[in-house]
């Protein structure tokens, strides 16, 4: 009988043991979560936007966005101020003295140039390597190396150990080109001079992008060398692990274990350390959605910066609720110029405030595809900018975004949310049935629409397929648009489901009719989303493909005068979304946070959706002043006081 | 015994070696490049490289590489012709230090670029024994409970109760249950906590869930062979002599009604212990289980591999000890 338990005293034992030797994190100051795994914290590999909010945290470039103000202005990062030449064409950075790494060392111009580097070579494969391009030289610079990469792997070696030496050589020799051909010039340890190939009006925008911040060289190189077979540098993982990183930002990296938590202390090296009002985050991966929700609500987290659950058009709704509650009092303080969560704040406190429905700098959109065949051989009706003009304007996008999404968020007649750019002016879009006033304006579109299907002969028995991707909803506002074009343009459709890879592949073969689509910006410029209908632009799903699009672009990259150069942006929009619609603009999108507007101050309603966490105060504990944090106005003194 | 043990450690090899290479096959025909990430695509040279260096551009280098470096022929290969030594001495003329290297190496993770597939097992691993660990001992307690009161008055009240929440158990998807324990348990009563794994009582409802369907088949079995064993000679035997009741049925019927419930617990085990996607997703368990799904859909070959690996190899390794633990409580079976 005894001999039969011993496999549960081995359980038992087992279980103990492990019990005791895993430990929880200590409690943090805040909570948050993200809505996945960070991928990685290598700030010129990331472009998920959770590795992007979170290495905001550790790293800091030469300058910041500050996301607090409307403007979303330019302020001092690591570079205490900056010259422009006057051809536009040459900054010059000057470092503050007391910028340091965490480990105490000082933040050089040498470190931003190995940095920079590193985006810069086809071997890491940076998701933003264009952005860098811009630099003079980058681009020789990447070819070169590049070309030389192709050569090694078709040359035949003596032997392996030749094939290594060689490829060492390759790399030293790859370390001296770029500093013979790059723009870009340590004048001293303090002073970093870039040279860019021509004019680049949002330069600085990109500067504030967590991609060009810089990381620390005597550690990252340890962890890089060339591939003995390929050549290509290849990067070991390791030197982004708790206890080993070294950065340079608001805070350190304390503990990461993969798809359980990361923790972040507050960097004591930190230069402006004393602006911090918390000493330490927690991040833990709680991936589900509904789990995250839940959790909140037991009270383990301050924020969840992404809620996807399926209900969150509830919670919205909900909010909503509350606020018509206190209608009086919301539309006082709105025409006072007061933004949401300072309202939220200033609102008697209730559960259902904890959600916000904040604007985001994203759209959802259809592609259409704009080769002259379809994938089978077909002629492709969509090929006619009529067409396209025709089923754009009979999607009701109303009764996707009030009915299907159910967050509230705004319809799109442009590509670009407007008003997330300072000084840019969208263009109008085309008239949508959605939109229309009346029944009889709805009517005359719907009229109008399929006048220019009749001029393009459109063929009667055409079946229109949607491809999107399994989960998030997109089978529902796929079935909603086929629904607004079988009722009013009279055409059969199909819709199309695929696991994401296959729906990527699709996309980027052009294998599909229409297809579901998505881009969030990334810096405070138009080209951000413009340059994705660019003829040769590897995100041209479309295959859209317009000389005079093209040029525009082209002449406003040329074009010195800011104003200038957004008329022609604008004008470049204006041929996507109300000539050529080689996608139709569906909603713009807004991100739902949960935080409690009264415990959590510091974040913003800028819709360009970028939080800097370490902003945030937790109010009523015993750090930082406690005292909320409001947007501030392109006027306010305070905000003038701390422009260069 | 030492044959038995010998013969299945022998086999070992020879069953992953076919495992890896039907995996590898599956894995390869997904569709999609796992290099890319779908919002920047680099440029069609770029990848090429890239497929290069991983070997992702032919599936016979593939195959034969994954294999030398994952089975330590390729770091003894290494150790012993020198490379290793050359690599560390061109390491020094460039004046960085070499990087650890492990002898079994799994490779990188392609979808996380900060982690190799060696750092996931080790950090998911204990994570998803522990929870199974607990989820079995759970499972044996309820089912074995069940199923000696199920035995002993068949088909009355009590039988069929147990009976019907044995089947609810096997039917009910474990989301649903989690859902309702978390709602229940942590949000309602507030005894356990959500999304913070490592303390005990976080283990309570995770394990709990995890440990139904088991339970449900251990009751099962266990009614059934304690049925058919208080039907036997020796019970009544047992009974004549004067034996007290429960010494009868948890002494001399109870130990042989174990023996089916013995030989599941080997795969039993191994599944419980290699994860549960569902469980983890739900009580967010930093488990093993996640990566049995996603790796695929994110066509993650390297991890893909090293999870299938693991869990074959636990399978294998559970239904040994299991078959050695059978020997023993039953010196019949040779």
């Amino acid at each position: 009988m005894l001999r039969m338990l011993v496999p549960i005293v081995l359980l038992i034992f087992l279980v103990g043991f492990s019990v005791i030797s895993d430990r929880p994190q200590p409690p943090a100051d805040l909570v948050f979560i993200n809505s996945s795994e960070v991928n990685t914290l290598d700030p010129q590999r990331m472009s998920w936007m959770h590795d992007l909010r979170t290495a905001r945290l550790l790293y800091q470039g030469l300058v910041q966005n500050d996301v607090l103000s409307d403007d979303f202005s330019i302020i001092p990062g690591v570079a205490e101020s900056w010259n422009l030449s006057d051809d536009g064409v040459t900054y010059t950075f000057h470092l503050r003295k007391d910028a340091r790494w965490s480990n105490g060392e000082p933040v050089t111009s040498e470190d931003f140039r190995y940095s920079w580097r590193r985006a810069m070579l086809p071997d890491l494969v940076s998701d933003y390597v264009n952005m860098f391009l811009n630099i003079q030289g980058a681009q020789e610079f990447y070819d070169w190396r590049q070309t030389k990469l192709e050569k090694f792997s078709e040359r035949s070696f003596e032997s392996s150990a030749d094939r290594q030496e060689q490829a060492y050589e390759l790399w030293i020799e790859t370390q001296s080109k770029f500093d013979e051909i790059v723009g870009m010039q340590a004048i001293d340890d303090h002073t970093l001079e870039i040279t860019l190939k021509h004019p680049v009006p949002y330069f600085l925008e990109l500067c504030a992008f967590v991609v060009f911040a810089p990381v620390y060289e005597p550690l990252v190189s340890q962890y890089e060398r060339p591939d003995p077979v390929t050549a290509r540098l290849i990067r070991k993982p390791g030197w982004t692990k708790p206890k080993v990183l070294i950065s340079n930002g608001p805070f350190v990296l304390d503990g990461w274990r993969m798809k359980r938590d990361m923790r972040l202390e507050k960097n004591t090296n930190y230069w402006d350390k004393d602006s911090i009002a918390i000493d330490s985050i927690l991040i833990p991966s709680i991936t589900d959605p509904n789990a995250g929700v839940l959790a909140y609500q037991t009270g383990a987290l301050d924020w969840i910066s992404d809620v996807t659950a399926p209900y969150r058009g509830d919670m919205v709704a909900q909010k909503l609720e509350f606020l018509e509650e206190h209608a009086e009092q919301v539309a006082e303080y709105r025409a006072q110029g007061l933004d949401q969560f300072t309202i939220d704040r200033l609102l008697p406190a209730d559960p259902r405030a904890h959600t916000h429905a904040v604007s985001s700098f994203g759209t959802y959109f259809y592609n259409f595809n704009c080769k002259p065949n379809l994938p089978d051989g077909q002629p492709n009706p969509f090929a006619d900018a009529r067409v396209r003009r025709a089923f754009a304007m009979c999607v009701d996008k109303k009764s996707v975004a009030d009915e299907v999404r159910r967050l509230g968020e705004p319809t799109a007649s442009t590509l670009i949310p407007p008003g997330s750019i300072g000084g840019y002016t969208s263009p109008k879009g085309l008239p949508n049935i959605g939109d229309a006033s009346s029944e009889d304006a709805r009517q005359e579109i719907i009229n109008k629409a399929q006048e220019l299907l009749k001029d393009a002969n459109f063929p009667d028995d055409f079946i229109v397929s949607l491809a999107f991707n399994k989960d998030s909803g997109h089978d529902l506002i796929a079935q909603a648009i086929a629904k607004s074009w079988q009722k009013h343009l009279g055409v059969k459709t199909k819709l199309e489901q695929n696991e994401i890879k296959i729906f990527r592949d699709d996309l980027k073969n052009k294998q599909y009719m229409t297809a579901r689509a998505g881009w969030f910006g990334d810096y405070g410029d138009p080209t951000t989303f413009l340059d994705i209908n660019y003829s040769t632009d590897g995100n041209n799903d479309r295959a859209y493909d317009s000389e005079i699009f093209d040029s525009l672009l082209d002449q406003a990259s040329r074009e010195l005068d800011q104003v200038k150069r957004l008329v022609l942006l604008s004008e470049a929009e204006r041929i996507i979304t109300e000539e050529d619609l080689p996608l139709i603009p569906i909603f713009h999108y807004a991100t739902i946070y949960m935080f409690d507007p009264h415990k959590i101050t510091g974040l913003s309603t800028h819709p360009r959706t970028k939080q800097n966490a370490y902003l945030i105060d937790v109010l009523d504990d015993d750090r930082g002043p406690n005292e909320p944090k409001p947007m501030r106005h392109q006027s306010d003194p305070i905000l003038e006081a701390t422009s260069p | 015994m030492m044959t038995i043990i010998l013969r299945r450690l022998l086999a070992l090899p020879i069953i992953l070696l076919i495992v890896y290479s039907i995996t590898l096959t599956l894995a390869w025909a997904v569709p999609g490049n796992p290099l890319e990430n779908p919002e920047k695509r680099p440029k069609p040279e770029v990848i090429e490289q890239m497929n290069k260096q991983y070997n992702l551009d032919s599936f016979p280098r593939f195959y034969v590489s994954y294999l030398s470096n994952a089975t330590g022929y390729q770091y003894a290969k290494d150790y012993f012709s020198g490379q290793m030594k050359r690599e560390r001495e061109l390491s020094e003329q460039l004046g960085v230090p070499v990087p650890a290297r492990p002898i079994f190496d799994f490779g990188p993770s392609l979808k996380y670029d900060d982690a190799t597939v060696n750092e996931i097992i080790r950090d998911t691993l204990p994570v998803s024994v522990t929870l199974g660990a607990s989820a079995i001992l759970i499972a044996l307690f309820i089912g074995v409970g069940a199923g000696v009161i199920g035995a002993v008055k068949p088909n009355s009240f009590l039988d069929l109760s147990t009976l019907a929440v044995s089947m609810i158990g096997i039917s009910l998807p474990g989301f649903v249950i989690g859902t309702v324990m978390l709602l229940v348990f942590a949000i309602n009563l507030d005894w356990f906590p959500i999304g913070q794994w490592g303390t005990p009582r976080s283990i309570v409802l995770p394990a709990i869930t995890l440990s139904l369907p088991f339970a449900a088949y251990i009751a099962r079995l266990t009614r059934m062979g304690m049925i058919d064993a208080l039907g036997a000679d020796y019970i009544r035997t047992a009974r004549a002599k004067g034996a007290a009741e429960y010494s009868v049925l948890l002494k001399h019927a109870l130990k042989n009604a174990f023996l089916p419930v013995l030989s599941f617990l080997g795969p039993a085990t191994a599944m419980a212990m290699t994860g549960s996607f569902v469980i983890e997703r739900v009580f967010t368990v930093p488990g093993m289980g996640e990566h049995f799904v996603n790796a695929v859909q994110n066509k993650d070959l390297f991890l893909i591999i090293g999870v299938v690996l693991v869990f074959a190899t636990m399978l294998i390794v559970f239904n040994l000890v299991v078959d050695v633990l059978y020997r023993w409580v039953d010196p019949r079976i040779v």
